[in-house]
């Protein structure tokens, strides 16, 4: 079968004012780029934003006492810590699985104090779940076996003035309301490059924790998901499994000030990429309607000659679906470079963040990435195709009311 | 008895430009008959075009009735008007009016493909090209041809779906007379061996000489309607017609 003569027509007319269409298919494809970038950024953010949060301690989602969301008490404990951990790791989806034990608790050396959020762990669950095991500066992280010792924080160990293998003084309040107190030696610094973050950390023994504060158990068990995108298939799987008095919560409940981030992040993102394609939009269809001005007599003709409706709609269509294509393929040209660049070396947001790179407890990355992929095809043509569509209807709905006398006369030529 | 393709009976046309009213057509009676070759005639702005706009459904009168192969059009919507001119009528237009992008067998080939005919229509396309004489013509586009080959092709459009009726306004008037010449034997063949009426609006004696029937119209009314008998239709080789100066033949000199 040959070529219908409308798509010859189609591909024709954009041939007619090469510069106008070049402009559009230009105007198409900064807007289809623009798109591309931003969607690959935020997803790469979001990557990164998701693994540093699992990574800081918080997992992507979490076990917790039904009660802990509203009071957020870290003195609440799960109901069987050892059976939930059990089943959480037997669950399919999830890649690790880590219990923590807190307590609020005052750290002294000679005179000085300082206080910290003591966090008993297993170490081992630890090392797989947590980027803090990776930022131990001096000395080692925790092992099995180790009793009364502690990894802190080099603000920590500064305020205090203290170094490794000296014995601080530990102090909490138990559950009976009495003090307590345990000499902890220091086996390891850890530097997460982050003052502030490094002023709250200390890291003990789970047994040391509960032993101290004669609270038995875990107070959460963080988990990181083989398939973070799958965190809620996930949740109502581990809803299943946990005890009815415990609960099952995502980073976005566990960090809110992270989730609303994230969302506020999502939200901008999407309002710069939509203006963008509105004013690109507004762009072709102005462009799109001189043509059919231009082309009143031409359309008169058609429809005198009998040419419906549904007809003239098809012309412009196709004409704008030749558009769409041309400034798909420009706009991934135009996004190649950038997307290649932000994919391989990223973009260093260190110094823009001062140095600090925690936020909200989360330690992020220096470097965000972007990520593209095969879906940077279909994402390009879908959103040039649905934006040149758009664009084309009002000069569409111009077209068919072309008044096919007209053609006749040559009052309106 | 001759059959009526085209009954129009006391057809008034107005237009309004502000606030003035404009009596285009004031209570038009014509009848077209099938085989005529009708030239209407009359001064700028007496109405022919929009006479023929009525004709060809392109617009709809104010008053009065148009029946088009027995169909009032006043009791038709757009689609069925746009569904008529294409399975029906052909236009030819002063302007000539070609797709500028399309060669002239696309041009041809359109109007087919508008028609919703599939198969072997690049085919017929061309053998309505090459019957008119212009298979030489196939790949050119608008801008490769002269005026009067332009309008060949224009009439090859036109009557490549076989219309009952083709209607031209003035066709001739932008070409010489040799050209015009040769577009009136076309249509006048057309209509010899395909049955089609023509139906024409003109200020060129060389068509009025060529016409079957001569209708005057002034002021939106019919003045004269002259059948010529067919020795005299059609002026044989070598017969000179001047362009210049010379009265239509019956132009206000007969009024029925
Ligand atoms: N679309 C229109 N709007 C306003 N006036 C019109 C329109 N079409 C035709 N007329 C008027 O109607 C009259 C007849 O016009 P027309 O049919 O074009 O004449 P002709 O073709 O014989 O020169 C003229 O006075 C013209 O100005
Ligand atoms: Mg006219």
């Amino acid at each position: 079968m040959s070529t219908p003569i409308i798509a010859k027509f189609a591909v024709r007319t954009l041939g007619r004012n090469v510069r106008r269409t070049l402009l559009s298919v230009v105007g198409i494809g900064i807007g289809v780029a623009i798109a591309v970038f931003m969607t690959a950024f935020m997803r790469g953010s979001t990557q990164m934003r998701v693994r540093a949060i699992a990574e800081s301690g918080f997992g992507h989602v979490k076990v917790v006492p039904a009660e802990w969301e509203r009071s957020r008490d870290n003195d609440l404990r799960l109901v069987d810590w050892e059976a939930e951990l059990a089943v959480v790791r037997a669950t399919r989806g999830v890649k690790a699985a880590a219990p923590h034990a807190r307590s609020t608790a005052l750290l002294g050396f000679g005179t000085r104090v300082a206080g910290v959020e003591v966090l008993g762990v297993d170490p081992v669950a630890e090392a797989e779940t947590s980027r803090l095991v990776r930022a131990v500066v001096e000395g080692r992280y925790l092992k099995d076996g180790d009793r009364d010792v502690a990894v802190v924080g080099r603000t920590v160990t500064d305020r205090l003035e203290v170094e490794l293998d000296d014995d601080l003084l530990l102090t909490v309040v138990s559950k009976g309301g009495e003090m307590e107190y345990a000499m902890l030696r220091i086996v390891g610094i850890i530097e997460t490059g982050s003052r502030d973050m490094d002023a709250s950390i200390c890291h003990v023994m789970l047994e040391d924790v509960e032993r101290l504060t004669g609270r038995a158990g875990a107070g959460d068990i963080s988990i990181t998901l083989d398939d973070p995108l799958r965190m809620d298939t996930a949740v109502s799987r581990l809803r299943a499994v946990v005890s009815p008095e415990d609960d099952v919560l995502t980073w976005m409940v566990v960090v809110p000030a992270q989730g609303g981030d994230y969302k506020s992040d999502k939200g901008f993102m999407n309002i710069l990429a939509g203006t963008v394609l509105v004013v690109v939009i507004l762009g072709i269809a102005g462009a799109q309607l001189t043509a059919v001005l231009e082309r009143r007599r031409e359309f008169a003709v058609l429809i005198a000659l009998g040419m419906k409706a549904s007809q003239v709609v098809r012309l412009i269509l196709l004409e704008a679906v030749v558009m769409a294509v041309m400034g798909a393929g420009v706009g991934l040209l135009f996004v190649w470079f950038p997307l290649h660049q932000t994919a391989t070396k990223g973009i260093d947001f260190s110094t823009m963040m001062g140095g600090d790179l925690a936020m909200s407890g989360v330690l992020f990355d220096p470097i965000m990435y972007s990520v593209p992929g095969l879906w940077v095809l279909p994402y390009a043509f879908i959103i040039a195709f649905v934006s040149t569509l758009i664009a084309a209807i009002y000069p569409a709905v111009f077209a068919l009311r072309t008044d096919p006398t007209s053609a006749l006369s040559l009052r309106e030529a | 008895m001759q059959d009526v393709l085209v009954g129009a009976s006391a057809v008034t046309k107005d237009f309004h430009v502000g606030k003035i009213t404009v009596n285009a057509l004031r209570g038009l009676d014509l009848d077209i008959h099938k085989g005529d070759f009708l030239a209407i005639v009359g001064p700028s702005g007496s109405g022919k075009t929009t006479l023929l706009n009525l004709i060809g459904a392109l617009d709809t009168a104010t008053g009065g009735k148009v029946e088009v192969f027995g169909q009032d059009l006043s009791g038709m919507s757009r689609r069925e008007r746009a569904e008529l001119r294409l399975r029906s009528l052909g236009f030819v237009f002063q302007a000539y009016n070609l797709v500028p992008v399309l060669t002239a067998l696309e041009n041809v080939e359109f109007v087919l493909e508008l028609r919703g005919e599939d198969g072997g229509r690049r085919a017929t396309a061309m053998s309505v090209l090459e019957d008119l004489g212009l298979g030489e013509l196939a790949d050119r586009r608008p801008n490769e041809m002269s005026g009067g080959q332009q309008q060949r092709v224009a009439v090859a459009r036109a009557v490549a779906a076989k219309p009952r009726l083709v209607l031209a306004d003035e066709p001739t008037a932008n070409l010489d007379s040799e050209n015009g010449e040769s577009l009136l034997k076309m249509m006048r063949q057309l209509r010899d061996e395909h049955d089609m009426t023509f139906v024409f609006s003109t200020h060129d004696p060389l068509v009025v000489a060529y016409a079957s029937r001569v209708v005057t119209i002034r002021d939106g009314k019919i003045v004269s309607d002259i059948r010529k008998n067919s020795g005299e239709e059609a002026p044989g080789e070598g017969v000179e017609v001047r362009r210049k100066g010379t009265e239509p033949p019956g132009d206000g000199t007969e009024v029925n």
